[in-house]
């Protein structure tokens, strides 16, 4: 071909190009033209066969044709892609492909979070009977034969023949149970432990299930002191209730912990001040909400579990799962009995 | 417990510069909590947690003592202005009369202080203003001059007291003694009251029952419009008793709260005077006897030493000697202090709270500030947890998330059930250990599986939901001889669409954990779980170890507890699937040669289940890698054969043939 002819087959090629319509035929005509054996690189061939002198301008001039060819079926294809992007209708506001939506129980997300958080610090996480003797739930925690909470109506009773050594068959009333069980499988301190588990009493009304949950942090080991046990305390509050929530150690009274707290937290919807748009908080008593009870091991409790008072320390918390979690989510239940009745319509919320 | 008082009525025994919402604050970081605050109008009513050790500061009195040691630690000013404990004593009284009185006391233990005095020609008429306001400000609803008197005096000591009609008392005469089992007698509220026995109550010399001693005076002998005279009434009692007489017969009255705890003999002494002196000046009355005492086992005064050093062990902070000694001298304990060591003696009301050095400890740390303590973490250390716990929770979480994610629900139940219950599902109550002092019958037996609790569920949800799929993982209870029962974590699934798709999820759930070698086959002759039907009651094993059991509930029980929909049940061993946990598969390098799938559609056969068809097919083809269910329609099954090398390209010439020897086999 000739320079004549290839401008002659350059104006057809125009031509296709541009009445080209989809982008599957614009992609022959590249393949017609810019391919392997395509229109150009068969010229390019018969450069052989042309003399010396016109070879230079001969491979010009297909080049430059080359390159038109590549700038139109370029500028077709945007125009091809343009057009067939605003032909594209949809109604994004249709709802999406339904997937299997189940739920786990808000006592299950509370323990997860819990247990991450302790784990962070070095504790373990552990489980112990939920059926338990008298000894582990009681007089190993210092709280003799007559005290209060062992009376029928604080603690549910097994009709089961008495241990001899251990006492009655009672249900945990508390995650407490497990610290003297904790210690002898340890043997010697240090001790770093969180028991999350089911405890019974007998209360049910709006504000009581007869089963809860309770999560019991234990730490013994040289040296341990009050300002430890408030440290965790306050770090465990901002890592599940957030950076600005506050905490406060007030007197109290455990038979197993001496000293013992209360610990208290801000309310989150008064930030602390106890009033809302100037009237009293509904939710805290005046700015505080209490998160549970803690102390110092009673050194009676430590040495139920075989540790030596004068030489180790401890310190001991426990506070309710179902508790925290309505905290932290803000939820509000009128009947808290709902949380056990296992209501399809309760749990799918979560 | 909690108690309110008056801000203007503290400020009868307390000197201070504190306002109100300043003794808020203060006194909750370091003793007792005052939750609330309600400005009424010229005062401020306090509501005031007590902490259960303490009930000697359950009082106008008691909160005052505690503020002159707490104030003067944030700057302020606080005194006491008036101590009733030294100003109020019996010297103090002069009879101008000599009613007689003879008190017996049966047995030993009842009471371990017995005061009372007559105090004779009284005028019954409503209380003055102050009293009447102050009685409603702390809820206590006034009656007439001689019975807010002892309500008064309560709240201002923390002493409960009682007043009888002293003439009504027949022949004068007191006898306190234990009751009877079923003996009856009308308290002040009106109510009639059957004693459980072992109760302390008085008798008058007629043998009628006047006082249940400690919660509240008998109807019989009360102070009503007309009486002339009264006998003012003081004890301690036997603290035990009183809780058990109150919880037992439900009358939780404001003084059982109060006794229930012991109380400070040395504090029945001041009450009596000081409720005299009101009498006096109140009702017109004047003292018509001598007082009696009855008071065998004096207070003697006990002394604790405790160290810096360990005070230093337990708060993590110095605190000097000197500042200890402030601190306990302004709670009342007297104290020598050496260089290294204090030693105090321990003041009546605080002998039943304070024991061992530990407890000294908290009253110097309280006081001292546990606000003013740093927040600092204890060091990390290495602690073994068992493997088996470490995996139990590990695999906990990731079923439960699994479950989820594939659309069931998780489900809490009480671990305990009916009687009822048990019935439905045909369990004997005598393998299911029993609650002796439940407080309802829906909880009265722990569970051994967790099925009849998710019926139940099936049961309560009927209509709530198009389909029904829950799950829950928690504890069975297996009664052992002589032990604490087997405690055996289970997880079980209730659904109501049908069977393969339960057998999907065990299916899925397998895949998830990375069990190979499970399989599900028909439950011959088991006892267990008698309550799924035999028709599809099927055994999941793991190699040959069974680890649970699934099926349709039988139509017998689905009738029992009028359930509309068929009901698909799975109940499985946690530990064993924990146990077969993987993290990962094992791995099969891909098969680089072609693989050539034929159809075949069959009829079903009862003769030939499908896992059999699976099982023939796999021996008599070489080339076989898989097969699949691909469609069921009526009795016809398509299955898909997968065929394929591991050595070179088969043909479907190839494929072809071994179909036809499968064909043979299972035909």
């Amino acid at each position: 071909m000739n320079g004549e002819e290839l401008l002659t087959t350059l104006d057809k090629g125009k031509k296709e190009i541009h009445s080209s319509s989809t982008i599957e035929n614009l992609e022959e005509l590249r393949i017609k033209w810019l391919g392997r054996s395509g229109i150009i690189n068969k010229n390019l061939e018969t450069i052989k066969n042309i003399p010396a002198d016109q070879k230079k301008e001969f491979g010009q001039k297909v080049n430059s044709v080359k390159k038109e060819i590549e700038t139109l079926l370029d500028t077709k294809k945007n125009e091809l892609l343009q057009a067939n992007e605003s032909e594209k209708k949809i109604d994004i506001t249709l709802p999406g492909t339904p997937y299997p939506q189940g739920s786990l129980h808000i006592v299950t997300y509370a323990i997860e979070e819990i247990s991450h958080i302790f784990e962070r610090i070095g504790f373990i996480r552990m489980t112990y009977p939920e059926v338990e003797w008298e000894f582990f739930s009681f007089d190993s925690l210092n709280m003799p034969p007559q005290h209060p909470a062992r009376d029928d109506f604080e603690t549910f009773f097994i009709d089961f023949p008495a241990h001899k050594e251990y006492g009655k068959m009672v249900l945990s009333p508390h995650t407490s149970s497990g610290q003297n069980r904790e210690m002898k499988r340890l043997g010697d301190p240090p001790v770093r432990m969180i028991n999350i588990a089911k405890c019974y009493r007998p209360n049910w009304d709006t504000t009581h299930t007869p089963m809860f949950h309770q999560f019991e942090g234990v730490c013994i080991d040289r040296d341990i002191n009050i300002t430890q046990l408030k440290g965790t305390i306050d770090y465990f509050a901002k890592e599940f209730f957030g950076k600005d929530r506050e905490t406060r150690l007030r007197p109290y009274h455990f038979q197993f912990t001496e000293p013992s707290f209360e610990v208290d937290i801000t309310c989150d919807v008064c930030k602390g001040t106890g009033k809302v748009k100037k009237e009293k908080c509904k939710v805290c008593k005046s700015g505080w909400l209490e998160l549970g009870g803690a102390g110092m091991m009673h050194p009676n409790v430590l040495r139920a579990g075989g540790i030596d008072p004068e030489k180790y320390t401890g310190w001991a918390f426990g506070i309710g799962v179902e508790r925290v979690i309505m905290m932290k989510e803000g939820l509000k239940l009128d009947d808290l009995r709902i949380v056990y009745g296992g209501d399809i319509r309760f749990l799918e919320q979560f | 417990m909690n108690i309110k008082i008056t801000y203007n009525w503290l400020l009868e025994y307390l000197e201070t510069d504190t306002d109100p919402y300043e003794i808020q604050k203060y006194l909750s970081l370091c003793g007792p909590s005052v939750e609330r605050i309600e400005k009424v109008g010229d005062d401020f009513v306090f509501d005031i947690e007590i902490t259960s050790n303490r009930v000697d500061s359950a009082s106008v009195f008691g909160i005052a003592q505690e503020a002159q040691a707490i104030l003067p630690r944030f700057g302020k000013k606080a005194t006491l202005k008036f101590n009733p404990l030294t100003q109020y004593t019996f010297s103090s009284i002069v009879p101008t009369g000599e009613k007689p009185l003879k008190v017996q006391i049966l047995q030993p233990g009842l009471c371990s202080r017995f005061t009372s005095v007559v105090i004779e020609n009284v005028k019954i008429q409503p209380s003055p203003e102050q009293i009447k306001n102050r009685l409603s400000m702390c809820d206590v609803q006034s009656i007439n001059n001689v019975v807010d008197i002892s309500n008064y005096l309560m709240l201002s000591l923390g002493q409960p007291t009682h007043v009888f009609d002293y003439d009504k008392i027949a022949r004068h005469t007191m006898i306190m003694r234990e009751s009877k089992k079923g003996e009856e007698l009308v308290t002040l509220d009106g109510k009639k009251i059957k004693l459980p026995g072992e109760d302390i109550v008085i008798e008058d010399g007629d043998g009628k029952l006047i006082d249940l001693c400690g919660i509240m005076g008998g109807f019989n002998s009360s102070v009503q419009k007309d009486t002339k005279n009264v006998l003012l009434f003081v004890q301690t009692y036997n603290k035990r008793k009183i809780r058990r007489t109150s919880m037992t017969t439900g009358q939780r009255s404001v003084a059982a709260t109060y006794f229930e705890k012991g109380l400070d003999e040395e504090r029945v002494e001041p009450t009596l005077v000081m409720g005299i002196e009101l009498l006096q000046k109140y009702a017109g009355g004047t003292v018509g006897s001598q007082v009696t005492d009855m008071y065998p086992h004096p207070h003697t005064p006990k002394e604790i030493g405790v160290s810096l050093d360990q005070v230093k062990k337990i708060m993590g902070v110095n605190v000097t000697t000197q500042d200890c000694k402030n601190i306990l001298s302004h709670l009342g304990f007297e104290v020598e202090a050496s260089e290294n060591m204090i030693k105090v003696t321990i003041p009546t009301w605080r002998s039943q709270d304070i024991e061992i050095p530990q407890d000294i400890i908290e009253e110097i740390a309280r006081v001292y500030g546990y606000h003013k303590l740093p927040n600092t973490i204890q060091p990390t250390v290495y602690v073994p947890q068992p493997k088996e716990v470490e995996l139990f929770f590990q695999v906990q979480s990731k079923v439960k998330q699994y479950l989820k994610h594939i659309g069931l629900h998780e489900v809490m139940n009480y671990s305990l059930v009916s009687k009822k219950l048990l019935e439905s599902f045909n369990l004997p109550f005598d393998e299911h250990l029993r609650i002796s002092n439940t407080i309802s019958e829906e909880i009265e037996y722990l569970r051994s599986s967790l099925l009849p609790s998710l019926v139940k569920n099936m049961q309560d949800n009927q209509g709530k939901g198009d389909e029904l799929k829950f799950f829950e993982i928690a504890k069975v209870y297996k009664i052992r001889k002589g032990d604490l029962p087997e405690e055996t974590y289970k997880l079980s699934l209730a659904i109501d669409t049908d069977f393969f798709d339960l057998k999907g999820i065990i299916e899925a759930l397998m895949k998830e954990l990375h069990i190979e070698k499970y399989s599900v086959n028909k439950s011959h002759g088991s006892d267990e779980y008698s309550y799924i039907s035999p028709s599809s009651k099927s055994v999941l094993k793991i190699q040959e170890t069974a680890l649970g059991q699934l099926g349709e509930l039988a139509l017998e029980v689905k009738d029992k507890m009028s359930i509309k929909k068929n009901v698909y049940l799975a109940e499985i061993d946690f530990m064993s699937l924990a146990l077969n946990y993987r993290l990962i598969n094992s791995y099969t390098p891909p098969n680089p040669y072609a693989v050539i799938k034929l159809d075949l559609t069959i009829e079903q056969n009862e003769k030939m289940t499908y896992e059999d068809i699976k099982k023939r097919a796999m021996t008599e083809s070489k080339f076989l890698q898989g097969v699949e269910v691909v469609s069921m329609y009526k009795n016809n099954i398509s299955l898909r054969f997968y065929f394929s090398s591991t050595e070179r390209n088969i043909t479907e010439e190839d494929a072809k043939k071994e179909l036809e020897e499968i064909k043979k086999k299972i035909g």
